[in-house]
């Protein structure tokens, strides 16, 4: 399968007054296949936008490669087949929903109205298409956003934080929107600080923390190393001590074995073992590792264990509170052009 | 050659561009525009120092026309209460914001030239090559109507009536204007009579009777168009009448010596004059005119040796500084007009109440008395002629100082000293005195004759 | 040119529904209207003085809203990151900018256009409607309408490299020094007395210093009389200046967008 994107040793520093200067992504390498749902993972401040922005040519890398789409990045002929949906975007206010996509529709030289409407119909926007965008909620806004992005049919979509400050059905409607995407073959990179859209929808995740790359892979191959569960009624002892395993739990609950062993383990083994043994099986519960453990994980281990050598500031003088106060987290939107 | 790559302005040819288009751009402004621009429409302001801030920003965000008119407005009370030094820089104020002010040049340059004066009513002369300075701007500044050329002109004919070439130059210039009125048209003529050119003269009386009769015609309603043309064809009338009873007419045809005229044979004036610095500053002038009929002001000038631009009898009012109103300071000059009476002249001059106009402050000065007949009352043209034709004086007659001209001259010097009474003159009993060799003391003095009025009356003698 | 064209178009569209602007507009409408009121002068001044003042009034806040319209233009497209969208699009930045400009352009020639009219108005209706005098106050509005073209091109070119407020002092001083001082500059550069370094600097600040002075051609009309031959290749020639001098700042402005980071 051939790469949508590739980065390599992909580096953005920005340079301050003083001499300070602000590693924001550091040596990152991505790979985004073709047709997949790509999440692009990490806390606020993390240097999601600044590669997003420098995999558009918005912005210029200090160093690396970027490649989209087999071209270097920022390549006029590749915005032809590309689309971005930057985050917390705000839209000509005075322009109803059908001016805007009419607008973005022009700068391909697309002089097409109905092709306009059936996207905005598309994005379930047919009825307010003639309203002015200062009159949309977060959520429609947002799906306009979508629409305009799509005006050119773009084999791959850039979503900055698509599902940011939505309300739970808007989430679902954008959700179902970008798995629409996959179906017709569309790559999408998706950068998000909330993973429980991404967990969903992606097929394979990258996660960075302070502009490092800490995992990438298939969701599947990263989640590996579930639980699962087994509660049975009528346990004998012999039974349940023949299940003591190392790496399992064995406990009682109203009388009720629950079993809480890998599922690497043989489960058909253990069921057996229940059966044979005259006990019923209730429910079998596999629990597997969520993403948010996955992240939570990496950035932690991230924090804890490497943080402070990769302070991200390095401006000569070993001030004590400057480094300090960078490499905190940022919370708020760290972005600033 | 490549613009872009890659999406990207590539800096050569762009950098290249720009500088073609620079030298391309200054072409255009330095041979077309800017040129026509000065030329047309530009304010013409010379020193942006007098204005303040926020006049200087208000005027140049478009609103100094309207500036103008309302500092103009303000002049007005000051006129009123006689603050002739407030409205000085009001005027050159208004002038530099908006150079269109015809209004303001003309009353500015006669309230220079007029309205400046010491306590016996005597001009302050250092101010005139201002307003002549001024009046020349004005008219450079507003050149499409007569306006300020005829007022410039008539500061040579009317205020300074020593260079009355000058004064043709400009009226002939507010003639050129299609504007200007026939009534002041008329005053070419009279100029170029008092220049000297009577032939000139007479021209001008022709052309202007033609153009009255031609406007009459065009307009019979029109009153005043039968008033033009009696005047020209009365004033040309006189003049043919009085050169040749003068003998012009005589003369340029080689048979004056055979026939009488009035210029004939010349008189003798028998000039003579005596000043005597009866205080500090304080000067009695006396002398006699052996002519009878009223009506002769001889003049006298009192100034400093090296006052600048200084000749003979006056000075190259033509030099003046308009962008600056403030007199010369510590320049003297005076002068004064002594009028004839019972054939002498006495006047007592009071210098010591105008120490600005008066400052007194250099070593050396010049005394003059000067007379020529060209600003005389015709009755005594009648008999002097022009160009003193009819005049001589058995001393001081001078045919050098002023081109085709006779006329009566006589200069001395003065110390600092003798004027203020001081050193060697500061002694009891030691008193200035300076007189023509042939002064001669009247033995009865009329104390009537000290202090003369002018009369208009013409008086036979 | 599609895209330009659309930049353009959309730009135009939200400026005359900026409410600054709107502010501005409304007080200049206002003050045009109420000029002849403010008039209580001689009569041979009085048409001067209408006639400077609501050519004033038109020049001033013509070059306010030049001003206003376009140093938050750029800054104003990066803070809502419509920027983003657009450039992620094919269109160079050089055709975001020309976009940007020629709208704010034609905006600023309705707005002109529109206080033109009241201005035309108003004085026809106080002066009586005397056609020569109107053209040519018409006239002095497209000269006007040039130099604000002018005006916008600096601003944006500025507006590339430096925070709004700072362009907005530095724009306007520009135009303050392309309009007074141009001929202060020219005097020295002509005067005799003067050093030759300070003659050549002065030559210099000249030609680099887009000479706005040369479009304030309202001295003509205020001061009517003054018969001017040639005027329309003048104007010609100043509209050759003026693209000229747009050009090479709207050149220089693509050159420091181009290789900014936004
Ligand atoms: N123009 C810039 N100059 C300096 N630092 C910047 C600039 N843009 C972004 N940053 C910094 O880069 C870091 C990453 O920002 P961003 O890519 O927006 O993070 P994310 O999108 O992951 O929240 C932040 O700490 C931010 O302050
Ligand atoms: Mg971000």
């Amino acid at each position: 399968m051939s790469l949508a994107i590739e980065t390599i040793d992909l580096v953005k520093t920005y340079k301050h007054r003083g001499g300070a200067s602000n590693t924001v992504v550091d040596n990152l390498n991505l790979q985004v296949e073709s047709g997949e749902i790509f999440g692009f993972l990490g806390p606020n401040g993390a240097g999601k936008t600044t590669t997003i922005k420098m995999l558009l040519g918005i912005i210029g890398q200090s160093s690396g490669v970027a490649n989209v789409l087999g071209r270097e990045a920022g390549d006029i002929e590749i915005h032809k087949r590309i689309s971005y949906l930057p985050e917390k975007p705000y839209y000509y206010e005075y322009m109803s929903g059908l001016e805007l996509v009419v607008f973005y529709a022009s700068l391909f030289g697309i002089r097409d109205n109905d092709r306009c409407k059936e996207l905005l119909r598309r994005v379930n926007l047919a009825n307010d298409m003639n309203r002015p965008l200062s009159t949309y909620s977060k959520g429609m806004q947002q799906r306009v956003g979508l629409a305009q992005s799509l005006i050119n049919n773009p084999e791959l979509l850039f979503l900055d934080e698509p599902t940011g400050g939505l309300d739970p059905i808007a989430h679902i409607e954008i959700r179902d929107l970008i798995l629409q995407f996959r179906e017709e073959g569309k790559t999408v990179f998706i950068s998000s600080h909330e993973l429980s859209d991404v967990e969903r929808i992606c097929d394979r995740v990258a996660i960075i923390n302070k502009g490092q790359l800490v995992a990438q892979g298939r969701l599947t191959d990263l989640l590996a190393g579930g639980r699962v569960e087994v509660t049975a009624e009528g346990v004998s002892d012999a039974v349940s001590q023949s299940l003591r395993h190392e790496n399992r739990t064995v406990s009682f609950k109203d009388g009720r074995l629950i079993l809480d062993a890998p599922d690497s383990d043989d489960l058909n083994g253990m069921i057996d073992a229940l059966r044979n043994g005259g006990a019923q099986v209730v429910s079998i519960i596999p629990r597997r590792k969520r993403l948010e453990d996955l992240f939570i994980e990496a950035v932690a281990e991230d924090d804890t264990a490497k943080g402070r050598q990769r302070g991200r500031m390095t401006d000569g003088n070993s001030d004590g509170t400057v480094s300090t106060e960078v490499e905190e987290v940022k919370t708020g939107e760290g972005e600033s052009s | 050659m490549k613009w872009t790559r890659q999406g990207k302005l590539v800096n050569g040819p762009i950098y290249g561009l720009m500088l073609v288009l620079l030298l391309v751009g200054s072409f255009v402004q330095m041979n077309q525009t800017y040129p026509f621009w000065r030329k047309n429409y530009m304010p013409k302001v010379t020193d942006l120092g007098q204005l303040t801030g926020e006049q200087l920003l208000f005027a140049f965000a478009g609103f100094r026309e309207m500036i103008a008119g309302i500092l103009w407005v303000r002049a007005d009370s000051f006129f009123d209460n006689g603050d002739y030094d407030s409205i000085l820089p009001i005027i050159r104020l208004v002038t530099y914001l908006d150079p269109k002010q015809i209004d303001v040049y003309a009353t500015g340059m006669w309230h220079i030239a007029y309205n400046f004066t010491d306590q016996e009513n005597r001009a302050d002369r250092r101010n005139i090559p201002i307003a002549v300075a001024f009046g020349e701007e004005g008219a450079r500044n507003n050149d499409y109507t007569y306006e300020l050329f005829y007022e410039t002109g008539w500061l040579w004919y009317h205020r300074i009536q020593d260079n009355f070439p000058m004064a043709v130059t400009w009226f002939e210039q507010a003639a050129e204007r299609k504007d200007i009125l026939p009534a002041r048209h008329n005053l070419l003529s009279h100029a170029k009579l008092r220049a000297g050119d009577y032939k000139g003269a007479l021209k001008t009386w022709y052309e202007l009777l033609e153009e009255a009769e031609k406007e009459m015609e065009r307009n019979k309603s029109q009153r005043s168009n039968y008033a033009q043309r009696d005047t020209v064809e009365g004033n040309l009338d006189n003049l043919l009448i009085r050169l040749t009873q003068r003998g012009y007419f005589a003369r340029e045809n080689g048979w004056y010596d055979q026939g009488n005229y009035d210029t004939k044979p010349p008189f003798d004036v028998k000039f003579s004059a005596s000043v005597t610095v009866t205080e500090s500053r304080v000067m009695l002038v006396e002398g006699t005119w052996n002519v009878f009929p009223v009506g002769t002001r001889v003049k006298m000038i009192l100034r400093d040796a090296d006052y600048p631009n200084a000749g003979a009898a006056g000075l190259d009012w033509e030099g003046g500084d308009a962008n600056n109103f403030s007199a010369p300071v510590g320049l003297t000059y005076v002068q004064d007009e002594l009028f004839v009476r019972n054939r002498r002249f006495r006047k007592s001059i009071d210098l010591s109440r105008d120490p600005t106009i008066y400052p007194f402050v250099k070593d050396k000065y010049i005394l003059e008395f000067y007379y020529t007949p060209r600003v005389a009352p015709e009755h005594i043209k009648d008999k002097f002629g022009y160009n003193g034709e009819g005049m001589t004086d058995s001393n001081f007659l001078n045919t050098e100082i002023r081109e085709n001209q006779r006329v009566i001259y006589w200069k001395t010097e003065v110390t600092r000293d003798q004027i203020l009474r001081r050193g060697e003159f500061g002694m009891e009993g030691v008193i200035p005195v300076f007189k023509t060799p042939n002064y001669v003391a009247p033995r009865v003095r009329n104390p009537e004759d000290d202090l003369v009025t002018p009369g208009t009356r013409r008086v036979e003698g | 040119m599609n895209a330009v064209l659309s930049i353009a178009r959309t730009t135009l569209g939200e400026a005359i529904r900026r409410r600054v602007l709107l502010v501005i507009l409304l007080i200049a409408l206002l003050l045009l209207v109420i000029a002849p009121g403010m008039n209580g002068l001689t009569a041979r001044q009085s048409q001067t003085v209408l006639l400077s003042l609501i050519l004033g009034v038109l020049q001033l806040s013509s070059a306010v809203i030049a001003i206003v319209l376009t140093v938050y233009m750029i800054p104003n497209e990066v803070e809502r990151r419509t920027i983003y969208t657009i450039l992620s699009k094919p269109v160079l930045r050089w055709q975001f900018l020309l976009g940007k400009y020629l709208g704010a352009v034609s905006a600023l020639g309705l707005m002109i256009m529109l206080m033109t009219g009241t201005m035309i108005a108003v004085f026809a209706a106080f002066q009586g409607p005397n056609v020569e005098t109107l053209a040519s106050l018409a006239r002095v509005a497209m000269m006007y309408f040039v130099q604000m073209c002018l005006l916008a091109a600096v601003a944006i070119f500025f507006s590339t490299f430096v925070q709004p407020v700072v362009n907005f002092f530095l724009s306007g001083g520009v135009y303050l020094v392309g309009t007074v001082f141009g001929s202060l500059f020219a005097t020295i550069a002509e005067s005799q007395q003067l050093p030759q370094a300070v003659r050549v600097a002065a030559q210099i600040v000249m030609l680099i210093v887009p000479n706005f002075g040369q479009y304030n051609v309202q001295n003509s009309v205020i001061n009517s009389g003054a018969q001017i031959v040639g005027e329309g290749i003048y104007y010609t020639n100043l509209a050759v200046y003026g693209v000229v001098y747009i050009s090479i700042l709207l050149l220089g402005a693509m050159l420091v967008f181009d290789r900014r980071e936004v």
